[in-house]
């Protein structure tokens, strides 16, 4: 899930950096209105949480396996402004630890991880808890929902960054994208598995820790900019589908990206495809990209009934106090 | 496991005594150059590479560990830019995969240079003399300082998983008690925070970052 160095042109980089650093400012203003002194001590230990969380492999029955990201179960946790924190500073440390995800490419993973996965994923885990009136249930759905859409979003802003640091003559744009996001869609349901036993466990344990979020989205977010944040979410997940079918078809994307190249004197190989012409979008793209989007919306249908229904709910009425064990 | 990714963090050499923006600097600009070099200079790329093994060398990082990692990482980075000549059908995109792959390559061993001459706390450091913001200095100091503490609760938890076999099942099953796993050390790591809270406050902790050296 991390980008590289290499992958997205230096421009692209710096377009992304800039769009990342301007959340993160914003969410540092309004995490200190929410957390106040707790902040260092509940934000420091939630990104060890997820950097550790991130270790634990998930088998999926073949050699490869999957692991958490945590953009949503942190901002379900500790809100949105403070999720994004902790999730950037995540990217950060292991960057600086394990050079892993590139420093250029930090303000992209930082726009798809923290500020997709925590601001964008918060709303739209708000607004579907709210939709399904709250409780045991509607908490483990939105966050099911939430994770899934996130994951989904974040592949539509790759694959748009994708396109803006390569040529149009360099390869077929539909082929690769729908690659991406069958793959994402496919991992989005693990991530939302995850997060949704995850969340189903904090809340039977300790119900505090997510109406903590909820009291910070009472005071700092109103219902209607979370509903434009969910509704961009969606939007862009939804985009992710189109995108296979639309990277061929817009000439101003082309003419903006042609001049992006030119100003940055990026390189080009169009020389020895120039004459190569476009493939239209075949029949296995359009199968796979339909069985990617229904499919993936059943399994997180099934997830999200089936872990609110797994563990029977015995939510404790008094929240243990965690002093002095 | 702190020891394999900065294991040569606190060796001395020249590269180590540099001041902390400089190594910061010099890093940064070597990676932007690798990204931003269009392929058609790639004599640039060969002084690059000559210039990022001279580092390694000088700082007296093995090449052994540098293989080990590099073996590490070029999974990740190859199963991604595979993934451009594979949707091409296979006959177009070779080029461009090399490309990422090398790029991808020189930026990681550069970050693994930086790594190894600068000690984290060094790091912290350096970018709060930047002027990065004092909480997220604290933030991440406070990460730093807890994420072993974290990884060794996981670490008895794995343990005591295995001691008790759970380790069978059906795919749904490992998935759920995996989850749970993580569930239940983010509650205790919440508990851990909040006690550490209250240390903090009964020793005067107001919400403020204040550094031993604030006076200068």
């Amino acid at each position: 899930m991390h980008i590289q160095d290499g992958y997205l042109s230096t421009s692209v980089c710096l377009a992304t950096g800039a769009v990342s650093l301007g959340a993160v400012a914003y969410s540092l203003h309004r995490m200190k209105d929410s957390l106040g002194e707790r902040t260092v001590p509940l934000t420091g230990m939630m990104g060890s949480l997820i950097f550790a969380g991130q270790m634990v492999n998930f088998p999926i029955g073949l050699p490869v396996s999957g692991h958490l990201m945590g953009g949503v179960l942190a901002a379900a946790i500790l809100g949105p402004w403070a999720g994004c924190i902790a999730v950037t500073l995540v990217l950060v440390a292991q960057w600086a630890l394990f050079s892993d995800g590139g420093l250029l490419a930090l303000g992209a993973n930082v726009l798809h991880m923290a500020v997709l996965g925590s601001i964008g994923g918060y709303a739209v885990m708000t607004t579907v808890r709210k939709l399904l009136g709250g409780g045991f249930r509607g908490t483990v759905a939105g966050s099911v929902v939430a994770a899934w859409l996130a994951v989904l979003a974040a592949s539509a802003v790759f694959c748009l960054e994708f396109r803006l640091s390569y040529a149009a003559s360099d390869f077929d744009f539909g082929n690769i994208f729908t690659l991406m996001v069958t793959l994402h869609a496919l991992i989005g349901v693990g991530e939302a598995i995850i997060t949704g036993f995850v969340v189903s466990v904090i809340y039977q344990q300790r119900p505090d820790l997510i109406d903590m979020a909820q009291q910070v989205d009472a005071t700092v977010a109103s219902s209607a900019s979370r509903f434009a944040a969910a509704g961009l979410v969606c939007a862009l997940a939804v985009a992710a589908f189109a995108a296979p079918f639309a990277s061929d078809l817009p000439d101003g994307l082309d003419s903006v990206v042609d001049r992006f190249r030119i100003a940055t004197s990026e390189d080009s190989t169009a020389g020895l495809f120039a004459d190569y012409d476009q493939i239209p979008i075949t029949g296995w793209q359009s199968l796979s990209i339909s069985v990617a989007g229904i499919g993936g919306s059943l399994a997180v249908f099934a997830a999200a009934v089936l872990i609110g229904r797994a563990i029977p709910v015995n939510t404790p009425t008094i929240a243990v106090e965690a002093t002095g064990e | 496991m702190s020891d394999f990714w900065d294991r040569y963090g606190r060796s001395v050499s020249i590269c180590h005594r540099m001041p902390p923006v400089l190594k910061l600097a010099l890093a940064i600009s070597v990676i932007v150059a690798g990204v931003a070099i269009p392929v058609r200079y790639w004599p640039a790329y060969g002084v690059l590479g000559c210039l990022v093994f001279a580092g390694h060398s000088i700082a007296g990082i093995p090449l052994g560990y540098l293989i080990k990692r590099l073996l590490i990482f070029l999974p990740f980075v190859g199963s991604m830019a595979i993934s451009l000549p594979l949707s091409q059908g296979l006959d177009r995109g070779w080029d461009l995969m090399l490309q990422i792959m090398f790029r991808g390559c020189l930026a990681f061993l550069v970050s693994l240079w930086l790594v190894n001459v600068m000690p984290f706390e060094q790091l912290l450091v350096t970018l709060r003399k930047l002027r990065v913001p004092a909480v997220v200095v604290a933030i991440l100091a406070f990460m730093y300082r807890y994420v072993f503490v974290v990884w060794d609760e996981l670490d008895k938890m794995r343990t005591a998983r295995k001691a008790r076999s759970f380790s069978g099942g059906s795919l749904w099953f490992r998935w759920r008690t995996l989850s749970q796993m993580i569930g239940m050390l983010l509650i205790r790591s919440l508990n851990r925070a909040e006690r550490i809270h209250g240390a903090m406050c009964s020793r005067g902790w107001d919400g403020e970052v204040r550094w031993l050296d604030d006076q200068d």
